[in-house]
């Protein structure tokens, strides 16, 4: 356990990213959107309200919107970050020709991928944590409780560490940190869109086959959207919906899962990747 | 040191390695000559556990390549025909981070690491970044990383490629002076001069087979065995040279041609210089006298010529 704390790849690989341009660039860019993105949901939330309207703004109306606005919002740019991070991770140790003396070292292959996992998920959370107190603007107008924030924070990370065991999965598979990047993308778009558009169908399929449209839905038609990482965040929007589905239970499970296998195909990648050299 | 035994490698499309052995002991420096696709660097990927072949066994510093590779990697200095190195680190933090790689720890490590940059000549520049360094300097840095974790055989493939000749001077006299201290080298190279210069022993590589060895390359002639090779040209009739010949009991010519022969003379290099004094005492023209008898390079084209596409 002590030499996975105290990993010299850890050491390294934030040192080395820590000295690139893009690790100040990044969290500046990343946070003038973010908060850039809940004032333009302040106002459209304010401004823009729909003439049949029946009751005053509330303020925790205001306070969800925002707090959905942000998450997403984050959520959107994390997943677009991490396959940077992850999926470069082990290719640019084969593009650089440094991946021999890694492996002819006394490191063992998980930790290598420790240390890359580790340095990726941390910038990622730095990231994360950095915009915080935008989330937390959201309790002055009520509406959202700290337990929401955990669970909300709680499932992001679960979902960026997965996204990153995946993302490392397919540089150990890959020579080249564009091909690696590439299929990292390919899979993040099809967790992201592809389920949401089964799931659309199948719901909507069912719907009108069967005529129940204010039952939940059964567990068949649930299923895709669990991979999507943007599911746990549905049981915000209370009665437009999210009653019909599922507590997102099953969605940690399965994105634990595709964390634990990607590591584990991973490693085994690893090992063996003296002969991609 | 390295012992293998009848190494298969198959790749796809072709052959790495078909029956290869080898036999290294303690403290010999062994040059592996061998033209492009011969198997040079899968027999020292094998060796550095990168890879595993597909027949045959292989054993360094006592453990088996391909069931303890541990061990073996703790044994081992491995220097890749293209060695990449971490540009945006610096000196220190490179050969820190490899310290830590080989587990060394307290003042083991310190040591270590110092030792590293007094030996690499970069103590005085161990805060400036890899990037900064020319290519002669970077190459003595990846050698001084491969010696940190004190291994006693040292791997290195191609290590003079790229190299302009003061920097293949400075790695040839770090190599002997390695060689020196005791430790078992095998090298793979292309440049011929460099290893007649620092090997104790060549060994020819075509096909993944052994085609041939040679030892004593790097020893005085002097020192060499019962027998000295001389390559002589001259101006004047062959007979006197053959007349000369013919009083020396186990004399030969080995080859011969038109103001050319290369001739097998016993003893010494003592036994050499009066062969040659009688040959000017006969009054012939002695143009080049060479008692370093067949070159690497002559026998490597000997051995490769035929197989050269």
């Amino acid at each position: 356990m002590t030499r996975f704390i105290r990993n010299p790849m850890i050491l390294k690989e934030l040192r080395q990213r820590l000295r690139e341009r893009r690790a100040w660039l990044l969290p500046t860019l990343y946070l003038l959107t973010v908060s850039g993105t809940v004032c333009f949901a302040y106002y459209a939330t304010t401004t823009m309200q729909p003439a049949n309207r029946q009751h005053p703004l509330q303020g925790a109306e205001i306070g969800i919107a925002l707090f959905l606005t942000a998450v997403v919002t984050q959520l959107v740019l994390l997943l677009l970050m991490a396959p940077i991070f992850s999926a470069g991770s082990l290719t640019i140790e084969k593009e650089q020709r440094t991946f021999a003396a890694l492996l002819t070292s006394l490191l063992s292959a998980p930790q290598i991928w420790w240390g890359k996992f580790v340095a990726a998920f941390l910038y990622l959370l730095l990231l994360l944590f950095g915009a915080l107190p935008l989330l937390a603007i959201c309790f002055a107008f009520g509406g959202v409780e700290v337990r929401d924030l955990l669970q909300v924070v709680g499932s992001t990370i679960l979902v960026l560490a997965s996204i990153s065991a995946v993302g490392l999965w397919c540089s150990s598979v890959f020579r080249r940190s564009v091909h690696s990047t590439a299929a990292s993308y390919t899979i993040v778009l099809v967790l992201s869109i592809v389920t949401l558009v089964v799931f659309a169908v199948w719901s909507d399929h069912w719907q009108t086959a069967t005529a129940r449209f204010n039952q939940p839905y059964p567990t068949y038609i649930q299923a895709p959207l669990w991979l999507n990482p943007f599911y746990p965040f549905l049981s915000f929007l209370n009665g437009n919906g999210a009653e019909k589905l599922d507590s997102p239970l099953s969605s940690w499970l399965l994105y634990s899962a595709i964390g634990c296998l990607s590591a584990a195909f991973a490693i085994r990648n690893i090992q063996r990747a003296g002969e991609q050299l | 040191m390295i012992e293998v035994q009848q190494l298969r490698k198959y790749y796809r499309r072709s052959r790495g390695l078909d029956g290869f052995s080898l036999q290294v002991s303690r403290g010999e420096l062994v040059g592996l000559v061998g033209p492009n696709g011969a198997g040079k660097t899968t027999l020292i990927k094998i060796l550095a556990t990168l890879i595993k072949s597909d027949e045959g066994s292989a054993v360094v510093a006592g453990h088996d390549v391909f069931s303890d590779p541990r061990p073996v990697r703790a044994s081992v200095g491995y220097l890749p025909d293209v060695a990449g190195i971490y540009q945006d680190m610096r000196i220190q933090e490179y050969l820190e981070f490899f310290a830590d790689a080989f587990r060394l720890e307290g003042a083991v490590r310190s040591r270590a690491i110092q030792q590293a940059l007094e030996r690499s000549g970069l103590a005085d520049r161990r805060t400036d970044f890899v990037e900064h360094l020319s290519l002669g300097w970077k190459q003595r840095l990846h050698l001084v990383k491969c010696l940190l974790h004190s291994p006693a055989v040292l791997l290195l493939d191609e290590p003079a490629t790229g190299l302009d000749p003061l920097a293949r001077i400075a790695l040839r006299e770090q190599l002997k002076h390695l060689r020196d201290e005791g430790l078992t080298i095998l090298i793979a190279s292309h440049i011929l001069s460099d290893l007649e210069d620092i090997c104790s022993r060549i060994v020819f590589i075509a096909d993944g087979k052994n085609i041939r060895e040679d030892s004593d390359f790097a020893l005085p002639a002097t020192q060499q065995a019962a027998s000295v090779d001389c390559e002589i040209r001259y101006l004047g009739p062959r007979d006197t040279v053959t007349g000369a010949l013919a009083g020396i009991p186990g004399a030969r010519i080995l080859e011969a041609s038109e103001g050319y022969c290369r001739i097998s003379l016993p003893g010494t290099a003592h036994e050499s210089s009066d062969f040659l004094r009688n040959l000017l005492a006969l009054g012939l023209t002695i143009t080049s006298f060479d008692t370093r008898g067949l070159g690497l390079e002559a026998k490597y084209r000997r051995t490769f010529e035929r197989k050269a596409p």
